[in-house]
């Protein structure tokens, strides 16, 4: 790391040679796709409940929330390795979205049935995301917790002198994997070709015989499942406290139409570019303006192709 | 006849009235010169945003009042007793000034004190100013308070600006006891008004101190990701960092520069998310050896803090924090002023007070040595405390290094960080 003149125009002002600079980009994109990819994961689950139920989820950053929490009181009481408590984190999540589909959302979609974007329930997931966030304030109070002596935390891994985190690595995996399991689901499993049918024509679905209301608990049971698995992902290196879902809710959103709304890769893809963005660029400028450029490029897509990368181009 | 009688009571009512009313102010006067009472107006946010602090300083305030009556009151105003007249100004500049003006006229106290919130103390200090009624702040910190020119604020607490300051003295005096030179500075923070304002004050202590600044980097505090932060400071490799931070990002950013194996010699943070009790709990070893400044600690090594701070937790529950030290001064500060006035008269106790220079008793509890208020009613020797968090055999807990008289016996500062 010898100061050189000329280089990088950035905030660092004692700049390294080029060949320690080339590592450095290296290292920052490998770094930046390694938590772009928990952001993908993190925005998996809200493509999946809006490619089935057509409808924003707002409270998509609190069922992270809630997962960060189950996983960190799941390790924290049974001492599990973080990702072995995926075991207990899943289906609870599983079923919580299935249930707060099925009892709190679900009786505002049958009113409003006869509309095919129904508005009314993007307002009720918003108010489930404020209650959420308040009632685990209430409940878990408002410090900051995190998972002192876990495996994971803190180990970094050294290849070429180049340091990658490890709890980030496992992340990546865990997201490749429910990325490629929540597809394979999707096209080989019965259950799965019912789901793709109600998010293709709802009416036309029914007609089938397939039982919409039933397909929509099992999506947004799904979603919240993935989103359960994105703070299992996060929990052996993040803080944990009641409004952490709002950190990552528009970072999802914006992931989500960058990949395109509904797209399983779309969603990776678009949380890996995310990633890198604010790494990488992070080294030329203030971390303030990475955040600008991310709008940027969110606005740029929203003009150019408001289908984002993978999304189809038809209407839902 | 019967209409006259009317006139006449009602002449000699308004007779007897005018008669009575004088008489009264002849039966006050000799009345009062035998148990005088000081009135002080003490305006704190009581209810509102601030109602917790504002609380914690009316505890101490009153703690400190409790033990001046008890030992004997203002000895030579004849025993005098002082009486708070507590008035909430629900953190509101408005109202702040309103009660002011009800406190000198209505209640006609002697000596104003107040308002915690920096925005109510300054519309109010010139409500002081107007009726020439000595203004005594213990906490608001916002600069522009004592440099309006008043003849009647004094002010304990030390400045905004001087946080940096006494970061920079620090980094100095750090260098002289452990011989060892600091050339670079990086410079990380928060991206709120709070981060760049420190930021501004370092840039030009910096300059001044001849150092070289490797990184200036602003960060928002809802980031999700410090990596990026923490490569950039580790390139940038600079001799001490100096952070500010809310409580999320502090832990992450600690977090991540133990992971990326950030290791500048020192790190010097500024209160905020660093002095918040989770952060110590979240960050855990990862916080060892990190520098925070803040305006006072339990263990600073000063005469009567662990009886003070006892004889306070046991009445109300928690340790006393750095402000309500500072509100608790203030209390003795006022009482040494009027020993030396020996009158009630506002402008006799401004006079005193203007000549203060206190040394001992309870006011000491301090981090700094003595208190002198300087032309702008500034008080000169208000300093800062410097602690290091470090485990010396019970766990992580913040200690006493700086100022020097303050430090905790038998502790010696870790630096560079190993």
């Amino acid at each position: 790391m010898m100061p050189v003149t000329g280089g990088l125009p950035t905030g660092v002002r004692q700049r390294p040679q080029l060949e320690g600079w080339m590592l450095f980009i290296l290292e920052d994109t490998i770094n930046g796709i390694l938590m772009g990819s928990i952001y993908g994961l993190a925005a998996l689950g809200l493509t999946v409940i809006f490619g089935v139920l057509k409808v924003i989820n707002f409270a998509h950053g609190s069922l992270l929330m809630v997962g960060m929490y189950v996983a960190y009181w799941a390790v924290i009481l049974t001492g599990l390795h973080p990702y072995l408590a995926l075991v207990i984190v899943v289906p609870v999540m599983f079923l919580f979205g299935y249930f707060l589909q099925d009892i709190i959302i679900k009786p505002i979609f049958k009113a409003e049935k006869d509309v095919r974007e129904p508005i009314t329930v993007i307002i009720v997931t918003t108010g489930v995301w404020y209650i959420l966030d308040n009632l685990s304030l209430l409940v878990f109070g408002p410090q900051y917790r995190n998972i002192q002596d876990n495996p994971l935390r803190g180990k970094m891994l050294e290849v070429v002198g180049m340091l990658l985190s490890v709890p980030k690595l496992w992340g990546f995996f865990a997201a490749l994997l429910t990325a490629v399991a929540i597809y394979w689901f999707f096209q080989k499993t019965r259950t799965g070709r019912a789901i793709r049918a109600t998010s293709l024509d709802r009416e036309a679905a029914s007609l089938q015989g397939i039982n919409q209301y039933k397909v929509y608990n099992l999506a947004v049971g799904i979603g919240t499942a993935v989103a359960g698995i994105a703070g299992v992902s996060l929990v052996p290196f993040y803080n944990i406290f009641p409004s952490v879902g709002v950190l990552f809710d528009i970072k999802c959103f914006i992931i989500v139409v960058l990949g395109g709304l509904g797209s399983i890769g779309g969603a990776l893809l678009g949380g890996m570019i995310i990633g890198v963005v604010e790494s990488v660029g992070a080294q030329f400028m203030a971390a303030t303006w990475t955040e600008a450029i991310v709008y940027g490029l969110f606005l740029v897509f929203l003009f150019l192709k408001p289908s984002g990368l993978f999304g189809v181009k038809y209407e839902w | 006849m019967r209409e006259r009688n009317i006139w006449w009571k009602a002449y000699v009512c308004v007779l007897a009235f005018a008669f009575v009313c004088p008489m009264a102010f002849l039966v006050d006067r000799p009345a009062s010169a035998q148990p005088k009472v000081v009135k002080v107006g003490n305006i704190l946010p009581l209810s509102g945003p601030s109602a917790s602090v504002g609380q914690q300083n009316k505890y101490s305030q009153d703690m400190a009042i409790e033990e001046i009556n008890a030992a004997g009151g203002i000895k030579s105003l004849g025993g005098a007793k002082i009486t708070m007249f507590y008035a909430d100004s629900e953190s509101k500049p408005e109202k702040g000034v309103a009660e002011a003006e009800r406190l000198i006229n209505t209640e006609k106290v002697h000596l104003l004190t107040g308002c915690w919130n920096s925005a109510v103390t300054y519309p109010t200090t010139a409500v002081a100013e107007r009726y020439g009624i000595p203004f005594i702040v213990p906490v608001s910190v916002a600069d522009k308070i004592t440099e309006q020119g008043f003849k009647t604020v004094f002010r304990i607490a030390a400045k905004d600006s001087w946080w940096t300051r006494d970061q920079f003295v620090f980094i100095n005096d750090l260098q002289k006891e452990f011989n060892m030179k600091v050339g670079t500075l990086a410079f990380v923070y928060e991206n709120g008004d709070w981060g760049k304002g420190f930021a501004a004050g370092w840039n030009k202590l910096a300059e001044k101190g001849g150092y070289k600044v490797v990184l200036d980097e602003p960060y928002p505090s809802t980031a999700t990701d410090m990596s990026p932060l923490a490569q950039k400071i580790k390139r940038a490799n600079p001799d001490v960092l100096l952070l500010v931070s809310n409580a999320a990002d502090a832990i992450l950013i600690t977090n991540t520069m133990a992971e990326y194996k950030v290791k500048p010699k020192a790190i010097i943070a500024s209160g905020g998310g660093h002095a918040d009790p989770s952060f110590l709990k979240a960050a855990g070893k990862n916080a060892q050896h990190i520098f925070d400044i803040v305006e006072w600690e339990t263990d600073v090594n000063k005469p009567g803090v662990q009886e003070i701070n006892q004889k306070f937790k046991s009445k109300y529950g928690y340790n006393l924090a750095g402000e309500s030290v500072d509100a608790y001064i203030a209390m003795y500060v006022m009482v040494d002023a009027l020993e030396r006035a020996k009158s009630l008269d506002p402008k006799a106790i401004r006079d005193a007070l203007a000549k203060t220079k206190l040394t001992k008793g309870p006011a000491m509890i301090a981090g700094y040595d003595a208190i002198e208020f300087d032309e702008t009613g500034q008080n000169k020797y208000a300093a800062l405390v410097m602690v290091q968090i470090n485990d010396i055999g019970k766990g992580m807990e913040r200690i006493s290094v700086w100022p020097k008289g303050a430090r905790r016996t038998g502790y010696k500062p870790v630096f560079p960080i190993p």
